[in-house]
């Protein structure tokens, strides 16, 4: 039994020694989205500004959308990046969207005030909208290509290096397939 | 020295296996009974009427269900971040609205995954989390007894040349044993 116990011990600890390696290289607060590859929830929210934003209406664009609050210190270091992709892009081809999370409009308007950004910034009081985006936390990033569905979800800030190829391979499915983004626009 | 230090690993290796057989158990032992319901949320409706009183408690199992994803560890029923209780108010208006609590379940998997659950539903790959503790437990136990058999028979009582289990302890080592064993 001994001899058995020789090699049973090292091999029941393989599993358990694979499991704590496997954790230490995996984000534990990152968690897989099940949107991705799905289409994003839709949503018809109210702008700062006053007027309404409906997500089906962008069908045949890639759409960035931030989930940001002004009390998020990563949201502060990814502003300048959204900045660069809101300048960068036709918004023919793509747009940025932020949406307010758990924030006042006092004080959204305020760090907007502070570090710029004027594209579209939406509130969401009632959270609906970041439950349906099963958003945990801000920032949280979707990249929503042109014909709907979410090509890819970021937990944390975003770099340019992130959103660049992204969205420019989203603004080259839209060019490329625009009369397909209307037609699944239409269907939705 | 050779009999102590035998006598020692074989306490060891049932510990060993004790340990493991707790640690293939952690997954399972992770997925915690919903607690108790607690009184109807505050997104309730009147507590006079019984159908009302149903649905909010219904509500409140169904959250207690639900993981927190704030606060990770605990259920949206008895978290407080503004988040769960969004969630919770949610959950309400769903089943009020006719949906039934599988419904509203799948809703939320459809939105953050089946982390958001709780207790891992009893299907496909889950199984293991949940089959997987009794395997242990069973060829630990099995393993445990088998050992526990060999070392009595060859115990102090019945310990002969013929032996099946070699102690492996000298003629003085074997010595000091009995005398330890009498002395107490």
């Amino acid at each position: 039994m001994r001899k058995h116990l020789t090699w049973i011990l090292p091999l029941a600890a393989v599993p358990v020694l694979w499991l704590l390696l496997h954790g230490m290289g995996t984000d534990k607060f990152t968690l897989p989205s099940p949107l991705e590859g799905a289409a994003a929830p839709d949503f018809r929210l109210e702008t700062m500004d006053g007027d309404t934003v409906d997500l089906a209406d962008l069908r045949g664009k890639a759409v960035v959308l931030n989930f940001w609050a002004s009390w998020c210190i990563p949201c502060r270091q990814e502003h300048d990046v959204l900045k660069l992709a809101d300048r960068t892009y036709d918004p023919e081809d793509a747009v940025v969207l932020g949406v307010v999370y758990q924030d006042t409009e006092q004080n959204a308007r305020r760090f907007l005030a502070q570090l710029g950004g004027d594209w579209t910034h939406l509130l969401d009081p009632t959270q609906r909208t970041a439950i349906d985006f099963g958003v945990y936390g801000v920032p949280e990033t979707f990249f929503i290509g042109p014909d709907g569905q979410v090509a890819h979800k970021k937990v944390g800030p975003v770099t340019w290096d992130l959103v660049r190829p992204t969205v420019d391979s989203l603004v080259a499915a839209a060019r490329g397939d625009g009369a397909d983004g209307a037609t699944a626009g239409g269907a939705r | 020295m050779n009999g102590r230090t035998g006598v020692a690993a074989r306490a060891a290796a049932a510990l060993g296996l004790v340990l493991f057989a707790a640690l293939a158990g952690a997954p399972a032992g992770a997925a915690q009974e919903p607690i108790g319901t607690r009184p109807a949320p505050s997104t309730g409706t009147a507590l006079t009427d019984p159908e009302a009183e149903r649905l909010d408690a219904e509500a409140a199992e169904l959250s207690a269900q639900l993981r927190c994803p704030v606060c990770r560890n605990q259920s949206i029923l008895e978290s407080n971040a503004e988040l769960s209780r969004e969630m919770q108010a949610l959950v309400h208006e769903r089943l009020a609205a006719g949906d039934s609590p599988e419904e509203v379940k799948s809703y939320f998997v459809s939105r953050y995954g089946e982390w958001i659950l709780l207790e891992p539903s009893r299907r496909g790959i889950n199984l293991l989390v949940w089959g997987l503790p009794f395997v242990a437990l069973l060829v630990g136990g099995a393993i445990a007894i088998r050992l526990l058999r060999r070392w009595s028979t060859s115990g102090p009582g019945n310990h002969d040349a013929s032996s099946p289990v070699d102690t492996g302890l000298s003629a003085e080592n074997e010595m000091w044993l009995q005398e330890a064993l009498r002395d107490g």
